[in-house]
């Protein structure tokens, strides 16, 4: 491990914890923090998340404990204390939701004695301990999930058919996440089955509360939440399938078969879900065929992005949009054998087509590397030049100058997109594909 | 001896007696001089806040050749995700080139809290040193080293023989300080300290043909507000240094050789100013922000009168009131009597306030986001063209107050700081935006700016009305019962209505 990071491409496991708990429905956040990790996320939700800050009860709403030196010298559990009873009459919420920070960890501060005694007075009330020195926001992500399955999510008797959790998608740190869990529930409803997202606006607290009846947890990462599913193995008994998060048709497919298989759905059925499925989308996508051919779409790429983007982005551009991804950077900081995982997953598709694989925290670094790569990867021969071009990066906002150095087209997709307003849209599942067609044609035609 | 001795600047609570809690009317804290709310005043029931780190990094992340080293955890500095956008717009007005800021964070683990950064921190140092060859290494503290007890002077100081970045250790543990203004003493202390030079090494050679004048922006205007305080200042036949932000290190040094500082915000520079005073000789005016017609008029002439060119200054003003009070007639008849509600950080919001009067609208209310002495005159300004019983509320943001106030207030407008605004919005209120750098407040042409937006913000609030019949804030419906001022611990406050 390096001894900094440049520029993070994410925020620490009370920022990821802040942003999933103000996904949750009708929840509100209560920091056992200084005054500024509230701001702190607010800030890097606008310049980060596609211009998402907070929730029902985010940004500088969110109640907090705002410890200082006297806590820190004398604990904080009494400031805490006080700061719940009061929440209770001032904020107006279904869940309360206690986060603590790196200071509150660091002076010790007993958050379970806090927690238990509202509990006892029959306040829906749980904790999770985000200290920030713990890790990145997707740690925090994957802490609140399982403070949900220990604390909240009630132990069922026997699973019901049909009915499936699903997550991996971090709420404002994957920038799509609304849409991307739409799409993906979306595929699912095709299947017959019975979905709980926990963090769409279709999700509620009753419904998170039941979903200890599933019979599959279902997580789109390889990374994100994988620890949750874990426990909710242990605690719950409900089994879990691990797979990348699909982008277009090859990959959705895939996905909708592998879950086929884990509920040992009919095959008719699965067959035909996907048949149908395709048929829609190359339907879709005829009419642009002709201009797609004339205007030379194709592109050598850059993909730039976390554990989750990567690997679904490389694999939709080589499977079903035919270009030609030259570098694959995966920007988390990640334990070693989850590097090698990954860079395992980004294998040769069918189509025997596999990008360099880059792991790498800082920008500038990125930048270089990737120079280097288009800089030693141009033949020719007089005047006849044979560079990487034309060319995209698929990546963050931090990629642009990157992009301008090769002269390449850019997009945002992964954290931080600052350069696109974001409420809906998501990349999953076969409309996923086309979106993010329309996305990356849009861009290159944006002046035509 | 002076703060600058010291490793920290003292908080600003110590300093300067600055409070964050009081709520009531107009009149119970103009012409109190500090004595409406004490300093240790706090709430029973608070929302988060702002810690000083943010405005810093806004400060920091500005300078070019920089690099930001934040020594605490992953996720301390983040904001700068939200700052660089307006890191890129500051680069591309000044010299025409978008550049990112560069912050790095040495990501403290559970392994670092309970062995120690200093290692790591000097590790990194050196690193970044030798990789970004940058002029400045800005070495943050955040929380966590505050706490295990991380020595960032001792590692800077230490390293910096080795090193050939000048390294500025800059303070901002966020649980020392409740009132976020200190953020500017922590930079201003780190520059003072560490990297202005000596008065017998300073640069005297040069005798400029015109008057150097400081001019402060601690990244609360944009390029195009210093513009308008560059047109008012050269037309007076001065050269103007704007310090410290998007000041290149190699120029920074020119602060030392001014004539005069003058401060846009009394509540940013106080600190610096005196500093420059007491060891540079160089004088300085810390009085009125130039928000608003007369504000701007009296910002000039305290600046006229210490050059003794008074009456070409008051030439100047006349000529400028004349115009800009021609521009603003056809707003006039539309803003009448129109009700406003200003909240803000505690000298913008209530000068703001002074210029929305300025324009013929009726101010209803007033939040303050901290108060201390420097503002005592600019209450007293207000309550001269405002209703005395109008509620007032200092808070460092707290926006349940807030949302409690605008349901009894009910005002047309509302003015919020930025992140400050979506209680209004969801409240229904036509909402404009009081700071954000992008956009001219500042001036007179900042006065004629802000009114034709205020123009055409209030034509049609469809957007936020909409939002309020469909989205509901996260408060009770009893809270909105209660006095708004319900949880300030301070038994000498009178209730608010």
């Amino acid at each position: 491990m390096s001894n900094y990071i440049e520029r993070p491409r994410y925020t620490c496991a009370l920022g990821g914890a802040i942003a999933t708990v103000e996904a949750l429905p009708r929840a509100i956040p209560i920091l056992h923090a200084p005054p500024g990790c509230a701001s702190n996320t607010a800030w890097t939700q606008a310049g980060g998340c596609g211009l998402q800050v907070g929730g029902y009860c985010g940004g500088l709403s969110m109640p907090g404990s705002n410890v200082q030196e006297r806590e820190v010298v004398f604990g904080g559990t009494e400031r805490l204390e006080e700061q719940v009873k009061n929440s209770l009459d001032v904020m107006d919420g279904d869940l309360y939701f206690i986060l603590t920070s790196c200071v509150t960890e660091v002076i010790g501060d007993d958050i379970g004695a806090v927690v238990n005694q509202f509990r006892a007075d029959g306040v829906e009330i749980i904790a999770a301990e985000t200290g920030g020195f713990k890790g990145n926001s997707y740690l925090g992500y994957d802490l609140v999930l399982q403070s949900l399955w220990k604390n909240f999510i009630q132990v069922a008797n026997k699973p019901v058919k049909g009915k499936v959790n699903l997550w991996g998608v971090p709420p404002y740190y994957d920038v799509f996440w609304r849409g991307n869990l739409a799409g993906l529930r979306e595929l699912l409803i095709s299947l017959g089955l019975e979905v709980n997202t926990f963090f769409t606006v279709d999700d509620s607290l009753d419904s998170i509360k039941q979903a200890g009846q599933a019979e599959l947890n279902i997580v789109v990462s390889n990374v994100y939440g994988v620890d949750t599913a874990q426990l909710a193995q242990e605690k719950h008994g409900i089994p879990f399938i691990k797979l990348p998060l699909p982008i277009g048709p090859s990959a959705s497919s895939e996905f909708i078969r592998t879950v086929g298989s884990a509920l040992k759905l009919e095959s008719v059925l699965v067959d035909s879900v996907i048949y149908n499925a395709n048929q829609r989308y190359y339907r879709l996508l005829d009419p642009i065929t002709d201009c797609f051919n004339d205007l030379d779409l194709q592109r050598y790429a850059v993909i730039v992005g976390d554990a989750n983007y990567t690997e679904a982005i490389n694999r939709f551009l080589i499977e079903d949009l035919g270009w030609l991804p030259q570098v694959a950077v995966i920007t988390d900081s990640l334990y070693q054998e989850q590097l090698e995982e990954l860079g395992r997953k980004i294998k040769p598709l069918p189509s025997g087509l596999q990008p360099k694989v880059i792991f790498s925290t800082d920008t500038n670094d990125i930048r270089n590397q990737v120079k280097e790569y288009w800089n030693t990867h141009q033949s020719g021969y007089g005047k006849y030049l044979n560079p990487l071009s034309p060319s995209f990066v698929i990546g963050s906002a931090l990629d642009r100058e990157l992009a301008k150095d090769i002269g390449a087209a850019h997009l945002s997709v992964s954290f931080p997109v600052a350069n696109r307003a974001v409420i809906e849209c998501g990349y999953t599942g076969f409309s996923g594909g086309l979106r993010l067609i329309e996305d990356l044609i849009s861009t290159i035609i944006i002046g035509r | 001896m002076s703060y600058f001795d010291q490793k920290e600047p003292p908080r600003r609570e110590a300093r300067l007696n600055a409070c964050i809690a009081c709520g009531g009317t107009l009149e119970h804290i103009a012409n109190r001089k500090m004595s409406c709310c004490q300093s240790d005043g706090e709430r029973s029931f608070t929302q988060n806040s702002i810690c000083l780190l943010l405005p810093a990094l806004g400060m920091m992340n500005s300078i070019p050749n920089s690099v930001v080293l934040m020594h605490g955890a992953i996720g301390c500095g983040s904001s700068s995700h939200g700052g660089n956008a307006g890191v890129r717009a500051g680069n591309n007005h000044r010299w025409g080139i978008v550049k990112d800021a560069t912050w790095i964070s040495t990501a403290l683990s559970e392994q670092d809290v309970i062995g120690g950064g200093e290692e790591k921190l000097a590790a990194a140092i050196r690193e970044i040193d030798e990789r970004y060859k940058p002029v400045i290494i800005f070495v943050v503290a955040s929380c966590v080293p505050g706490i295990i007890g991380d020595d960032i002077d001792g590692v800077a100081q230490q390293l910096q023989p080795e090193i050939k970045a000048n390294i500025l250790p800059v303070h901002c543990e966020g649980f020392k300080t409740k009132i976020w203004a200190t953020a500017y003493d922590a930079v201003y202390h780190a520059i003072g300290r560490v990297f202005l030079k000596e008065p017998a090494d300073a640069n005297k050679l040069n005798q400029p043909e015109k008057p150097i004048i400081n001019l402060m922006n601690v990244s609360s205007m944009g390029r195009v507000d210093e513009v308008e305080l560059e047109r008012l200042l050269k037309s007076l036949g001065f050269a103007v240094n704007v310090f410290p932000v998007f000041s290149q290190p190699d120029k920074m040094a020119a602060v030392t050789q001014a004539q005069l500082s003058v401060s846009t915000c009394p509540t940013h520079d106080d600190y610096l100013l005196q500093y420059l005073e007491e060891k540079y000789g160089i004088p300085y005016v810390l009085r009125h922000m130039p928000i608003g017609i007369e504000n701007t008029s009296l910002w000039i002439r305290d600046i006229a009168k210490h050059f003794a060119i008074e009456e070409q200054a008051e030439q100047l003003i006349a000529a400028e009131e004349q115009e800009l009070k021609a521009a603003l007639a056809e707003f006039r008849p539309f803003f009448a009597g129109k009700k406003a509600f200003v909240s803000a950080g505690e000298f913008r919001a209530l000068a703001t306030a002074i210029l929305l009067a300025e324009l013929g609208f009726e101010v209803v209310a007033v939040r303050s986001f901290h108060h201390d002495e420097f503002a005592d005159n600019e209450y007293e300004k207000l309550v001269k063209v405002t209703a005395k019983e109008i509620p007032f509320n200092i808070a460092n943001c707290q926006p349940f107050e807030e949302a409690n106030l605008l349901r009894r207030i009910q005002p047309d407008i509302f003015l919020g700081h930025m992140n400050g605004n979506a209680t209004a919005a969801k409240s229904g209120v036509a909402t404009h935006v009081i700071y954000n750098v992008g956009l001219q407040y500042v001036g007179y042409k900042g006065a004629y700016e802000l009114a034709r937006r205020l123009y055409r913000q209030l034509q049609n609030p469809q957007f936020n009305q909409k939002l309020s019949q469909w989205t509901k804030l996260p408060y009770s419906n009893n809270w909105y019962e209660q006095d708004p001022f319900k949880y300030i611990q301070q038994p000498e406050v009178e209730a608010g209505e």
